[in-house]
């Protein structure tokens, strides 16, 4: 049992399991998969081939490449707007016979020639572009028709003309730098179709027409209720792909002056198998100018090994064929699947133990001892409330709280009967604190750390912090702000619970024990945010002490409360003030008699206890059975504990049953009183605190008492 | 060596004996509350069987057998586990400490000892027929034999002139409840979720299966057919946690049974038990359908043992851990050994 023990927790403190969750939740994951076939490719046909890393080889496979790119970019654009363009082949075709007939035959400048044959090649596209995008006519049959019609309007010129171009030749050596060299070696049509890639991803990543075409192909409907011109989107990707297919077929007309009947034949098959093959979705809004380029790559190796092992023509169309049809299939199946693999390797539980569970039965001596003080406390707001997280007082006894909805609501003294909105935010309220001026700073679960002013003017303060080195998840945007407080020099601590879940899943974080939250600091002096203390286990509740030096902050699966001092002599210093805590603490606020009052959200239960041991059961149970069935720390019941700067447990409030308050996720004490909000509840409870200061308020005991 | 493949390929595929899914409770079996409705007859601390001897109703409750207003008939020196009355009138009664008594009748006096009598029925005054729910653990401890997947029950005959045992069926998962049917004896197996039926040639058939909860005793119904009762539901995380014989080890070795993540018979909110995530409580409420380890359930069969309607008490209700039911004098009574209440059922009631 021990060795078993000891391997679980070595595995979870030197094995980074959460990497693989969190690579696969990375939009370039779909990358790998063409990368790992052209890796497969080029051992296979690198070690097939003896010729095939030799420098001839490679020139020419990248002459070729070169132009495929182009067109290959221009068919990724279409196809990620939800499109297909099957006449690049016949457009090529025409554009190689123009380009040799104004180049080559009437000797153009090249200057004036090339751009007259991407114009050729667009107004194809436009043609394409205004029966698919304006007329609404079906993409595939469209392009097919236009890729019949197209070849046979060349056929026919070749019928007429083909002797006659033939005998052309431009001297230029601009066209013989096109045709035969490059820069530095790299052949010229790849240098161009380098340049068109790298602009082609900087539209599509960067740029508003390249987001209207990943808009329009991932959701048609919703693109055109956002206002974007579907029809000219759709239209212009057309264009694009008929001009690419131009500018390819310059660099072919350069290469070979060729103008069979064979030029481009068979072209859409080639390249709509590379950008498939390179995860270019079939069904639009997905894929990436690289994705092609390496999709382009493994076809072009592919092929040309292929024709290099001396295959016949016939079987080099065949492997062809089953490759884009295998690329067809991983690609649906992917799509489909990706978010279940995601779901399955997301969470990733780590080993931890907790010391043995303080006793806490009725009746008993243990300081924890279940009693029912809570039962029958008044309630404020029943039934209106929706999540009042934590709650604050202003100076005329004014109650704040935090709604689900995305309100900080307010409640009117002296009978907290009457409630209004008091600012609205977005996101779910949490932790609250007031400054000396009376601002309200609030953590804001998703959204980050925002102040509201006594005339409701809503200022964000902070939604990002310094990033992680190495850190996969982006870690500089806040996910959940949970609690703050504010210390004598107005920098405000506040945590982070978590990086790894959003607001709505902040629980399963439990499932992973793993220290995936972190105290950040806000300095107002220069609106900077950073890290103070990272990996730390859902920290959650911070309270300022009295001596304003130090802070006290509650690591909720950790179930201990430790000391920060952020100011004085031991600046920088921690130390564990409760170490084993029967339950989950939140969040700590002051006490009247200079001591501190703490939530616990939950409880601790001996069979969750044991599986925060055992790693592997946590994963396989994750993976096993559905959510809602997941074994989960009990937040149902809930109290309150009194402690003191030293760590001694002077009280303890119990709510037994968890009938009015079953998750207590904050206290404050205000006027004698000690108000209990939870996150999940329906009501602010309020409880009279026997001898306490009926006059004591909490701001005074932060600010002094001033006006 | 199919049935090792078999095994293997299940427990790649999560199929078959591997699947940690629960049937849904539907059709026939679809959720109400009737029984948290039901009208309440007694309020007794854990009634566990209740019989009909001679026009009256009598239950066990810890060690003690008692009518329905309460008043004790006989005591014992351990937990009634299971009871039987015969036609003559005579009384069959299974003790925690493994003892079988006949109280009344001809055959009055002690049978041999077992190790776990869980459910009697008589066949004739004559003759007795004895689960014996597992022969490592005693009825009290039915939650150590499900986590350690016990499959030692047994179903023995006893002819009460002679004296004579015999056993009829045995490597059953705690064979809970007991029956006469006309074509032969059913039993019905907790830990399998299901009804078998031994025909008076010894031919052994499942006869329901697949059921979303462990039964417990069955008892004929007046209109033909039969009443089942079920103790506790099946959950997926307790599916789950049945094929992981690490953790279950652990928390056999270390936890109160009544800590466990296992089936119950009460609905308990102590926080010392696991919360799973499904029954977090939103605005002071646990949801119905929240995954749970207690519940309550009656279910009618027709003749064929084919569900036809079903009584609930859901994961928000109280009236949990059904373990017997019988339908006497136009009446169907059932004990709620969980909510500690003999209750009064709607007769036909339920088909939702």
């Amino acid at each position: 049992m021990a060795a078993t023990e000891n391997w679980a927790r070595w595995r979870s403190r030197w094995v980074p399991d959460q990497v693989i969750g969190e690579i696969l939740s990375k939009t370039w994951i779909d990358t790998l998969i063409p990368a790992f076939f052209l890796a497969a490719v080029l051992v296979l046909f690198g070690t097939q081939n003896p010729t095939f890393f030799s420098a001839a080889n490679l020139s020419d496979i990248g002459r070729i490449y070169g132009e495929y790119l182009f067109i290959a970019i221009g068919m990724t654009v279409v196809m990620m707007a939800g499109g297909i363009d099957l006449s690049v082949g016949s457009i090529f075709a025409l554009c190689n016979f123009v380009a040799l007939s104004l180049i080559n035959y009437l000797e153009w400048n090249l200057a004036l020639g090339i751009p007259l044959v991407m114009l050729v090649g667009a107004a194809v596209g436009l043609i394409n572009g205004i029966l698919i995008g304006y007329l609404g006519l079906r993409a595939f049959l469209t392009t097919l028709v236009m890729l019949i019609i197209v070849r046979a309007f060349v056929d026919s010129l070749l019928l007429d003309y083909a002797m006659t171009i033939a005998r052309g030749f431009n001297a230029s050596a601009a066209w013989e730098w096109m045709a035969l060299s490059g820069v530095f070696g790299i052949p010229a049509s790849l240098v161009v179709a380098a340049i068109v890639g790298i602009a082609a991803h900087i539209v599509l990543t960067r740029i508003r027409f390249g987001w209207h075409v990943m808009a329009v192909g991932g959701s048609r409907r919703s693109a055109y209720n956002a206002g974007i011109r579907v029809k000219r989107t759709v239209c212009a990707t057309y264009v694009l792909s008929g001009a690419l297919c131009g500018l390819a077929a310059c660099f072919y007309a350069a290469r070979l002056s060729s103008a069979s009947a064979d030029v481009g034949r068979g072209m859409e098959v080639t390249i709509l198998t590379a950008v498939v093959l390179g995860g270019i979705s079939l069904g639009g809004g997905r894929g990436s100018v690289v994705k092609a380029a390496l999709g382009t790559v493994i076809i072009i190796i592919v092929q040309n090994s292929l024709i290099q092992m001396g295959l016949l023509s016939g079987s080099s169309s065949l492997i062809l064929g089953c490759v884009l049809l295998l690329a067809v299939a991983i690609d649906v199946r992917w799509v489909k699947n990706r978010h279940k693999i995601l779901a399955r390797s997301y969470v990733s539980p780590t080993y931890f133990k907790l010391p043995p569970l303080p006793d806490t039965a009725q009746g008993s001596d243990s300081p924890y001892a279940l009693n029912d003080r809570l039962r029958g406390v008044e309630a404020i707001g029943l039934g209106e409330l929706d999540g009042p997280e934590d709650m604050i007082f202003d100076a005329e006894d004014n109650m704040y709280c935090g709604s689900r909805h995305g309100d900080v609501m307010r409640i009117f003294a002296p009978d907290y009967k009457r409630i209004e909105v008091f600012a609205h935010i977005g996101g779910h309220p949490l932790g609250m604190a007031f400054d000396a001026e009376f601002n309200l700073h609030v953590c804001v679960g998703g959204m980050g750390l925002f102040k509201i002013a006594p005339d409701r003017t809503v200022t964000k303060l902070s939604d990002e912090t310094n990033r992680t080195l190495l850190s996969i998840v982006d870690d500089s945007r806040l996910r959940l702000a949970d609690d703050l407080d504010i210390a004598p020099d107005g920098r405000v601590f506040f945590s982070e619970a978590t990086v790894r879940y959003e607001m709505y899943d902040w629980m399963v974080d439990a499932l992973e024990a793993r220290g995936n939250g972190r105290i950040i600091c806000y300095d107002p002096k220069d609106g900077s945010s950073r890290t103070v203390l990272p990996k730390l286990q859902l920290p959650n509740g911070i309270c300022v002490e009295f001596e304003g030096q130090s802070l006290l902050y509650a690591e909720t699966w950790g179930c201990r409360i430790t000391r920060y001092w952020f100011d004085g002599p031991k600046k920088g210093q921690r130390e564990v003030v409760i170490a084993n805590l029967p339950g989950y603490p939140d969040n700590i606020n002051r006490a009247s008699d200079g001591t501190y009052w703490c939530a616990l959200c939950g409880m601790r239960s001996p069979v969750f206890d044991l599986a925060q041991r055992m790693p592997s059961f946590r994963r396989r149970m994750v993976q096993s059975i559905a959510r809602d069935d997941w074994l989960y720390p009990n937040m149902n019941t809930g109290c309150v504990i009194k402690f003191d700067a030293q760590g001694n447990i002077l009280d303890v409030l119990w709510d037994l049953g968890g009938e009015a308050h079953p998750m207590i996720t904050s206290i404050r004490e205000h006027k004698g009183h000690l108000y209990l909000g939870g996150i999940y509840n329906n009501r602010v409870g309020r409880y009279a605190i026997p001898g306490a200061n009926p006059t004591w308020v909490s701001h005074d005991s932060y600010w002094g008492n001033r006006p | 060596m199919i049935a090792f493949v078999r095994r293997k390929l299940d427990e790649i595929r999560g199929s078959g004996e591997a699947a940690v899914t629960v049937p849904s409770m539907d059709g026939a079996l679809k959720p109400n509350r009737l029984l948290e409705d039901a009208a309440v007859l007694r309020e007794a601390p854990r009634p566990d069987q209740i019989v009909e001897r001679g026009g009256d109703v009598l239950y066990s409750s810890g060690t003690g057998i008692f009518d329905l207003s309460g008043a004790e008939k006989y005591r014992f020196d351990a937990q009634v586990s299971a009871l039987a009355a015969a036609p003559g009138g005579a009384l069959a009664v299974g003790l925690a400490d493994g003892t079988v008594r006949i109280i009344g009748g001809p055959h009055d006096g002690a049978l041999p000892k077992m190790t776990c009598p869980v459910a009697l029925v008589f066949d004739g005054p004559d003759t007795l027929y004895i689960a014996n729910g597992s022969e490592t653990f005693g009825s009290a401890d039915w939650k150590h034999d499900l986590m350690i997947r016990g499959a030692t029950g047994s179903v023995h005959r006893v002819d009460l002139s002679t004296g004579k045992g015999e056993r009829l069926m045995d490597r059953l998962a705690w064979p809970y409840g007991l029956g006469l049917s006309p074509k032969g004896l059913v039993v019905a197996e907790s830990w399998r979720h299901r009804l078998r039926l031994r025909t008076p040639e010894g031919q052994v058939r499942t006869v329901l299966s697949d059921l979303p909860a462990y039964p417990a005793r069955l008892s004929p119904a007046a209109s033909g057919g039969w009443w089942l009762a079920l103790f506790a539901p099946r959950n997926p995380l307790i599916e789950f946690i049945l094929r992981e014989p690490d953790f279950r080890d652990r928390m056999m070795e270390e936890i109160d049974p009544d800590h466990w993540a296992a089936p119950s018979l009460v609905k308990d909110d102590t926080y010392m038990r696991p919360l799973q995530g499904g029954a977090q409580k939103h605005l002071g409420v646990v949801k119905p359908w929240a995954p749970s380890q207690s519940y309550g359930l009656v279910v009618r069969l027709d003749a064929d043992f084919r569900p036809r309607s079903s009584q609930h008490s859901r994961a928000d209700g109280r009236r949990h851990g059904i373990t017997s039911v019988i339908e006497t004098g136009g009446r169907v009574i059932a004990a709620s050994k969980g909510g500690d209440l003999i209750l009064e059922l709607a007769g036909q009631g339920g088909r939702a």
